[in-house]
């Protein structure tokens, strides 16, 4: 299912950049744009942004080339993004985990006021999972269970790590903590029950929906509208969560009718029947449109968060 | 098994798109095989940035595809030009270009063809009743035995490099050295990165790939074009002895089944490869043979043994890769890259989440197969004119497509000064004889590897008595170590022979 | 062969060396709660690369006396090494011109201008032969990827 939809997108790109409109041929953009995408293709930063291009070069009338600069979880794209001088022609669709979270434990070479943040269009998922043959099902289980039993966690970042045990030491929980690479290799060790519990940023779209995985909480700040049981960490009285929308993202110093335009376009797409089928039924997260104001001051309090949690 | 999961398989690998893929593939790779120099990983590394827009089960048909097509065409430059087009096709010189020059050449590449497809068809059916019986097994396995199989894997093909053993395992240095820059999997510190950010996420595969595989291999042979410059192709005449009967075709079929054995089995064993598969093979044609003197003057069995099994090494090196997601030739760590680009981590978990993915790619190589046996039948004469391209008009262009593949990758003027580094490491590897393959391989089981210990490590919270409640982990424990005994004995007996070698 | 094997082995003990007092030390980083630190596993490499490269070293050496193979090769065929080397120095001024100028404008002139210098005179095959595959670059990345003009 999933792959005869990647397969039909793929066809509405290559027919899309065909058939380009010429409406708004006064207004900017005045030639083609390039959305820059800091993960390999076929994740799902890459599913919603093709998707996304090819709404906004719709409303725009000029094509979004998609490029992917993949690598430590868009640093590099980010890294280029700052030093790019292309007047809005070029922008950045992804989380922003990169911005308030990598700058912190390693040395990159960009800041969050490099940027400017015109859009959010979906709110990125961080969910704690496990797998349902194990002996507890829900979050406090998980915890009544560690109180009695040692406990492993797979990881994939290191601030869901600091959260985890931040939390671990609150409760008093004997926790082995294990790296994993990424969501691919996450899901053996929760379905093989290697692991008891683990952390997982969208793998579980792919597994809930056949019952061998279960959310046992979200690390977002809200619940997420296809898991409308799960509790959060902060309902269940842990003060901690990871925030993450999926922003278009532009270097600093871009004309005002450039950011407008986009802002309209991405505006537009929040609301375009394929954006949200792609985005809530393929890949399970939610679509919204927070304005430009709201996020640049969403990055920075997320910012001043996280730094408090790695601090401990 | 569901059937009708198998049936929604096997309908898209008959569709439209399928078939212009995997076609497309099969005929790319038989050209890129027929070029002499061009070796099958090379083919595969500068195609995968072609498949970015494909959906993975085309994508990656369009590579399997690829492969066997490269592996059928070099046996054409092997008859005509008397030069294999990859190393594994080198026993098939021995007696394809003897029967060419006999004036039968159309004879010798219809058998070469009819045996690597026959070895091609029954080696992939093998794979399909074996890798999933082998997968479901292996999704009971966890880091530990991951752990205990990546450790194996690594000294057999540590043990197995041709050449001097110290200088393999030298190379395997280098490539462990190597694939551990980038973010440490624990504390997502980098590692080795020098401040770049381009690096943190380690070299980029396809870069080391391509520069190790295809721009070293284009520079080598510039560098041999100043002394060679004239190939001799065996011309194609409307010869009327030139035909393949059934009674010849008939003789060879024992042959064949020999051949596909050998093929699979040493195919399935990480790190072996297919040029060893294909002088087993016509090694072990010869000795059964009730007439060996004909071998090595122009033979049928001699071409049909080496052919088979060199087909029959594709689909079987796919078994390790599919039923534990461990790369057992380069080939197939390339292959890994390509479904890592399209969202999918192969291994046996593919066949739990994706089993329809699973299905369609094994229809899709028996398609191949087939538009192998029609693109090589009627494209006969079309494929022998190839084998005239020069190379000094082949070097440019594969330059060039090395060179637009990192581009397209999206890493810029970075990735190209990267790409250059590892072409001149590899020249230098294969110019003083150290394993690149060993060191590509290493570079890929290197994370992994780490990655797995580190689990096995934690989980087990130190305690190694875990052991005693995974006796798979155990068993790959003790083939590590005997592998490496038998490494340490062969060291001290090869030591007489290379020091009685000829000087340079 | 002996020569050969003496002077690479060489330059894989150098590389170890440096990998151990330089590079490992530097910028591995460290865990020191982990129970594979971060630079364990390169520290293994290197022994390895370092140990190997002795030993090539000294079986090279003991070959070279048996033989009376000089160090030094003193008749080095120099047109065949500067052959062998402009390969690679026109490929790193290509990398240097695309990091300018994109490759599907200045790809034409790379092919063709290797071409002429591995000798082919004929026009209508320096002019296909750069022409087709950047025109085929230019569709791919254009028209299929959707990355724009690479």
């Amino acid at each position: 299912m999933k792959k005869t939809l990647i397969a039909a997108a793929a066809v509405t790109l290559a027919f899309g950049t065909l058939v380009s409109t010429s409406a708004h041929a006064d207004e900017w953009p005045t030639r083609p744009l390039t959305m820059v995408i800091g993960f390999n293709p076929g994740g799902s930063t890459d599913i919603q942004g093709r998707v996304l291009a090819n709404v906004m070069e719709e409303y725009l009338g000029q094509p979004v080339n998609v490029v992917n600069q993949p690598g430590a979880g868009s640093a590099v794209a980010f890294t280029r993004l700052a030093n790019n001088r292309d007047q809005g022609y070029t922008f950045l669709f992804g989380g922003t985990t990169a911005l308030t979270f990598t700058p912190i434990i390693s040395d990159v070479a960009y800041e969050i006021d490099d940027f400017e943040y015109l859009a959010a269009v979906a709110i990125g998922q961080n969910a704690i999972v496990t797998s349902s043959e194990q002996p507890f099902n829900s979050f406090d289980e998980i915890i009544e269970y560690g109180k009695e039993n040692p406990m492993t966690y797979a990881q994939q970042t290191a601030l869901d790590e600091a959260i985890i045990r931040a939390i671990a030491e609150e409760e008093g929980l004997d926790l082995a903590i294990v790296p994993t690479g990424g969501g691919g290799g996450m899901a053996p060790l929760v379905l093989g029950k290697e692991v008891d519990f683990a952390y997982s940023g969208g793998t579980h779209a792919q597994y809930t929906p056949g019952g061998e995985m279960i959310v046992a909480a979200f690390m977002s700040a809200e619940r997420s509208p296809f898991y409308p049981d799960v509790p959060t960490l902060m309902e269940l009285g842990y003060d901690y969560s990871i925030e993450d929308y999926r922003t278009i993202i532009v270097p600093n110093g871009i004309p005002d009718e450039a950011k407008d335009r986009l802002i309209a376009a991405a505006e537009y797409a929040s609301t375009h029947e394929q954006f949200i089928r792609t985005t809530e039924g393929n890949t399970f997260f939610p679509v919204v449109f927070i304005p430009q104001q709201e996020m640049e001051s969403s990055v920075r309090r997320i910012r001043a968060a996280t730094e408090e949690v790695m601090g401990d | 098994m569901d059937f009708s999961i198998v049936g929604s398989a096997i309908g898209e690998a008959l569709t439209l798109d399928s078939f212009i893929g995997i076609g497309g593939g099969v005929l790319l790779g038989y050209i890129i095989g027929v070029i002499p120099g061009l070796s099958r990983s090379v083919a595969i590394a500068i195609a995968i940035p072609l498949t970015f827009y494909m959906s993975p089960y085309i994508a990656i048909s369009f590579l399997i595809g690829l492969s066997k097509g490269t592996a059928a065409g070099s046996a054409v430059s092997a008859i005509l030009l008397n030069a294999p087009g990859e190393a594994s096709s080198a026993a098939t010189c021995l007696d394809g270009y003897p029967m060419a020059k006999n004036g039968r050449p159309k004879t010798a590449l219809k058998i070469g063809l009819l045996a690597s497809v026959l070895g091609d068809i029954l080696a992939t059916i093998i794979l399909i009743f074996v890798a999933i019986p082998f997968a479901r097994v292996a999704l009971l396995f966890g880091p530990y035995e991951m752990a205990a199989i990546l450790a194996f894997a690594l000294v057999f093909i540590a043990g197995l490099s041709s050449g001097s053993l110290f200088k393999g395992l030298a190379a395997c240095g280098l490539g462990i050295l190597l694939g551990t820059v980038g973010l440490d999997s624990q504390t997502g510190m980098p590692r080795m990165t020098f401040g770049y950010t381009e690096l943190m996420d380690g070299f980029p595969l396809i870069a080391v790939a391509i520069g190790t595989l295809a721009l070293s291999e284009m520079f080598l042979q510039a560098e041999r074009l100043r002394t060679e410059r004239h190939n001799m192709s065996v011309k194609i005449n409307d010869n009327p002895d030139d035909r393949l009967s059934w009674p010849e075709f008939r003789r060879t079929i024992p042959t064949i089944m020999r051949g596909t054995g050998v093929g699979t089995f040493v195919g399935a064993l990480p790190g072996l490869g297919p040029s060893v598969a294909s002088f087993m093979s016509y090694g072990m044609a010869k000795r059964a043979s009730k007439t060996p003197e004909r071998f090595g003057k122009g033979a049928p069995e001699g071409i049909a043994a080496s052919e088979s099994a060199d087909n029959a090494v594709i689909p079987a090196a796919l078994i390790p890769l599919f039923g534990l997601g461990i790369p057992g030739n380069v080939s197939a760590a390339l292959l890994v890259g390509a479904f890592a680009i399209h969202g999918i981590t192969v291994g046996p978990l593919l066949l739990r989440e994706q089993p329809e993915l699973l299905y369609s790619i094994f229809a899709g190589m028996i398609v191949a197969s087939i538009l192998m046996l029609i693109l090589g039948w009627f494209g006969l004469k079309l494929f022998a004119q190839i084998t005239r391209v020069p190379p000094h008009v082949v070097i440019p262009i594969v330059i060039f497509f090395c060179i637009a593949g990192m581009l397209l990758q999206g890493y810029g003027g970075f990735g190209l000064i990267i790409l250059l580094a590892f072409a001149v490491l590899g020249y230098l590897m294969k110019k003083f004889d150290y394993s690149f393959v060993t060191f590509l391989v290493a570079f890929i089981i290197t994370p992994m590897l780490e990655l797995n210990l580190r689990q096995s490590i934690i989980l087990s919270r130190g305690d190694p008595m875990i052991l005693l409640e995974r006796p798979i982990a155990v068993f790959f424990i003790v083939c590590t170590i005997l592998a490496l005994i038998a490494l340490a004995v062969r060291t001290v007996k090869v030591r007489k022979p290379v020091a009685e070698a000829p000087a340079d | 062969m002996a020569r050969h094997s003496f002077w690479s082995g060489l330059v894989v003990i150098v590389i170890a060396l440096l990998a151990l007092n330089w590079i490992i030390p530097g910028y591995a980083g460290s865990n020191p709660f982990a129970q594979i630190p971060p630079d364990l596993v390169p520290r293994l490499a290197s022994w390895l690369m370092l140990i190997c490269g002795l030993c090539i070293v000294t079986g090279a050496v003991y070959d070279m006396v048996r033989q009376r193979i000089p160090l030094f090769n003193s008749n080095i065929d120099w047109p065949a090494l500067a052959w062998a080397s402009w390969p690679f120095a026109y490929v790193a001024l290509a990398t240097w011109v695309l990091v300018y100028v994109k490759i599907t404008y200045v790809g034409p002139l790379i092919i063709a201008l290797l071409l002429y210098l591995l000798g082919e005179r004929r026009w209508y095959i320096l002019v296909g032969c750069s022409i087709v595959p950047v025109a085929m670059l230019y569709v791919l990345s254009v028209y299929m990827m959707r990355v724009g003009v690479v």
